[in-house]
């Protein structure tokens, strides 16, 4: 497994895989641009069931979680929603390994009262289908749909307020959840941001709980999100889950997994572009032929339906933050990468997918800005890898598209509230309650597939930091109006994008891509 | 232009795809063994003494004017295989030292050659091998090829350029201790060349000499062993000083250099520790004022 690099682009480089939402290109940078690459995969762990079961039996600072099991008590297992991993992973799912193990344990102790909650916060309810492939046929057909339901953040009667942390935040959680006898937490820990705390304390939240840290001063305070160090988000969550524990014992499952975030097949979505074989090659080229030329359902289809050969490279049980600690670490390993100071320009390509359009019908533009200016923007340590005031540029199509199923209150985001402001701030100032509340947004959210009212907001917040801190955004290949209508501005190419921008860079910028996905955080010195 | 044509231009397709600079290499790289067996059957080693004797060393005393000394010292070695160490300016250097070479030295001569660069397509590998015996060497970390000490060991004299590739500024780089393990490997002499006048003649980005038959020395030392216990480094390290040497010797004479040598006094190899333009300033500086009218007949 090689390490990460900082690349500089010479004579010698061949044109670069930049993806471009459903389609993905090569693009041929300046010369000295320089470029992130992530680390390659590591090596996957040879035998997962042996780690899980090492895992459970040998806990840091708790004891085994056979110990911790005894008939007649009240034993919760949540785990995380279709958001985590992205892609999906091949079958059979971590978290079905992890929960199959864990109720083996649970039957041998005589463990009768068990439920399963899937800890979706204020995203969209699963289906069935979609639970079923992620925790496997046994435990779906043991458990769905009366004991493994989707949490429901809306529902007043299935939540329990469990106080005030000492910040004033109000902890109020899934109610089964927060009056177990014991809290088992299944977590994929895809990048650094996921896990610890924020599992429980915000996965099984409700709106009250959620709106204390999900804001923009939090945001714009969390330098990066994906630094929970640093992360005035996941202070917050901390506070709110030391304060869950007074109240319920949480036994934290997290995994990590490697970089192999595409099918083997697709090998090329993955290699240094120098080193692509023939094969690849022509992959690349079929590939982005036949997305190109697809109908947009195809296309779609066609992506969607891709499941990435993940491995799964560590697994740790016990208490939360020792556990977080350790999985973090596991995380660092395989995405870390030293990059020397900050640049002019940063420029990202956004792929297909991001965690709220999972089997959706399209990536809308509210969250094609969440995964630009939230995500890929927060992948830093330290430092933002552009500097204060420097540009952004991201290539995305940017479609004035929305999934109808998935996203309704995000058309009207996007057609209303957008319309009047730009800014974080006024928006959930002046707009926020009124979406949170809206029965007909709670209605869908409960009984539909929607997401919650409120969730387009929280989309925005996640760039807060970024527009805050960027002096221009560009987006390549985005549909004029509708980024006209995030307040930013479009360009057919590369060179395009950098002349506009060059008011605020000047007209030799340092310019860095982040090769991005698989995930890569700049750890900027 | 076409999807098609433009990934087979980005790729390269038909040559090695070239690498970045600043990219880290494969843990293992498979060595660019593009085979030069052929190149050395009686059949391709006849054409080849043919076409150095018939066409290059003549193109070669036409575009320049060469001058070669301590060519004698050469008979040291009888029929000894050796390793041929030359500070490198210009791809003129191996046409100059094959030129120089002594026929029946020449014809069981073979130059390493940077894979990277002459191994990429097929046409240059075979053109190169052909008329200048080239064979692939890896210089970039790749999985080292035993072709050279394999050939060492046969009989055949290796050319190997030390410094890895080219010079920028006309001035040499320090000797890597390649060449020197090989001759350790194989028990083999090595033997220190100088060339100069070759970066005035025809440096980086030319591919033709420049016109004006601009001279170009080239100095053979006496063949070096190494001795009882020395190190590749060290030995590298004695080779590259006796290269400096031979550089001052052609600039001014045997006994001189000799006594500079031992003084201290002897110009550096790497030339002089100023701004860049200076340096290829002064590396530039003709060997002797050379003619602009075109070829002279009489010198």
């Amino acid at each position: 497994m090689r390490p990460g690099f900082v690349l500089e682009v010479d004579e010698r480089t061949p044109p670069l895989l930049v993806h471009r939402g459903d389609s993905f290109g090569l693009e041929r940078f300046p010369l000295g641009s320089r470029v992130v690459y992530p680390p390659e995969a590591l090596p996957g762990l040879p035998d997962v069931r042996a780690a899980i079961t090492q895992a459970l039996e040998h806990p840091l600072d708790s004891e085994p979680l056979r110990v911790l099991l005894r008939p007649g008590m009240r034993l919760t297992i949540a785990f995380d929603d279709i958001s985590l991993p992205l892609p999906p992973m091949r079958t059979p799912d971590i978290r079905q390994q992890v929960i199959e193990q864990v109720l083996e344990l649970a039957a041998a102790a005589g463990v009768d009262d068990v439920e399963l909650v899937v800890a979706n916060a204020l995203h969209r309810r699963m289906t069935g289908p979609e639970i079923r492939r992620i925790v496997g046929d046994r435990v779906y057909r043991s458990f769905w749909p009366q004991a493994l339901t989707n949490h429901d953040a809306e529902d007043r009667a299935n939540l329990v307020h469990l106080g005030l942390t000492d910040e004033g935040e109000d902890v109020e959680i899934n109610k089964r959840a927060g009056t177990s006898d014991l809290l088992v937490y299944v977590n994929v820990n895809l990048v650094s941001m996921d896990g610890g705390w924020k599992s429980t304390a915000i996965g099984l939240a409700s709106y009250a709980s959620l709106r204390h840290h999900h804001n923009t001063k939090t945001m714009r305070h969390s330098r990066s999100f994906m630094d929970h160090k640093a992360s005035a988000l996941h202070s917050s969550a901390w506070r709110m889950g030391r304060l869950l524990q007074e109240h319920v014992p949480v036994f934290q499952i997290e995994t990590t997994l490697n970089n192999q975030a595409f099918p083997t097949s697709y090998a090329f979505l993955t290699k240094r572009e120098w080193e692509w074989s023939p094969r690849d090659q022509a992959m690349f080229w079929t590939l982005k032929n036949g997305l190109d030329r697809a109908p947009g359902r195809l296309r779609r289809k066609a992506l969607s339906d891709l499941v990435a050969d993940y491995e799964v490279t560590s697994v740790q049980a016990g208490a939360v933050e020792p556990v977080h600690e350790l999985t973090i670490a596991n995380v660092h390993r395989q995405q870390l990468v030293e990059v020397g100071g900050q640049t002019d320009v940063l420029v990202f390509g956004l792929p297909y997918l991001c965690p709220y359009n999972v089997n959706s019908s399209v990536m809308n533009p509210v969250l094609a800005m969440c995964l630009g200016l939230g995500y890929f923007f927060n992948m830093y340590r330290g430092q933002p890898l552009v500097r204060k005031g420097g540009a952004l540029i991201l290539y995305h199509p940017v479609q004035n598209a929305f999934d109808q199923l998935h996203h309704p209150s995000y058309v009207d985001f996007f057609e209303e509230v957008l319309a009047e402001s730009t800014d974080p701030a006024i928006i959930e100032e002046r707009f926020e309650k009124q979406y949170a509340t809206d029965p007909w947004y709670t209605h869908l959210y409960r009984t539909s597939h929607a997401y919650h009212g409120v969730h387009p907001f929280y989309m925005w917040y996640w760039g807060a930091h970024a527009l805050e801190h960027l002096g221009d955004v560009v987006w390549v290949g985005g549909d004029r109006k509708a980024v006209q209508r995030m307040g930013f501005r479009s360009a057919s190419t590369l060179g395009d994008a950098l002349s506009m921008v060059s008011g605020s860079v000047g007209t030799s910028p340092t310019i860095t891509y982040q090769h991005n996905p698989p995930h890569s955080i700049a750890d900027v010195r | 232009m076409s999807s098609l044509a433009r990934l087979a231009r980005d790729f390269r397709w038909g040559h090695v795809p070239s690498v970045p600079a600043t990219a880290p290499r494969r843990e293992v790289v498979p060595a660019r063994e593009m085979s030069t067996a052929w190149a050395r059957t009686p059949l391709a080693r006849g054409v080849r003494a043919v076409a150095q004797a018939g066409a290059l060393a003549p193109l070669v005393r036409a575009e320049v004017r060469l001058q070669v000394t301590g060519a004698a010292r050469l008979t040291a070695l009888g029929d000894e295989a050796a390793v041929l160490v030359l500070n490198h300016t210009s791809h003129l250097d191996t046409a100059a030292l094959l030129t120089a070479l002594p026929p029946p030295m020449r014809s069981r001569t073979v130059v390493a050659a940077a894979a990277d660069y002459f191994f990429t397509s097929w046409w240059k590998a075979a053109g190169t091998a052909l008329v200048f015996g080239t064979v692939p060497i890896e210089r970039r970390g790749g999985a080292p090829t035993d072709a050279p000490a394999r050939l060492l060991a046969q009989g055949w004299n290796v050319v190997v350029y030390p410094e890895g590739s080219r010079s920028y500024d006309g001035w040499p780089t320090r000797f890597r201790p390649g060449a020197a393990a090989l001759a350790l490997t194989c028990g083999a002499p090595i033997v220190p060349v100088a060339v100069r006048g070759s970066y005035t003649a025809m440096p980086r980005g030319r591919s033709w000499p420049a016109p004006g038959r601009p001279r170009v020395s080239l100095v053979f030392g006496d063949p070096l062993r190494a001795a009882p216990g020395e190190q590749a480094l060290a030995f590298a390290g004695r080779a590259q000083a006796e290269v400096a040497r031979l550089l001052d010797e052609d600039e001014t004479d045997w006994w001189s250099s000799l006594r500079r040598a031992n003084s201290g006094e002897q110009p550096a190899l790497q030339g002089p520790p100023t701004g860049s333009w200076r340096r290829t300033w002064a590396s530039t500086r003709p060997v002797e004022p050379t003619s602009t009218g075109g070829p002279r007949v009489w010198t």
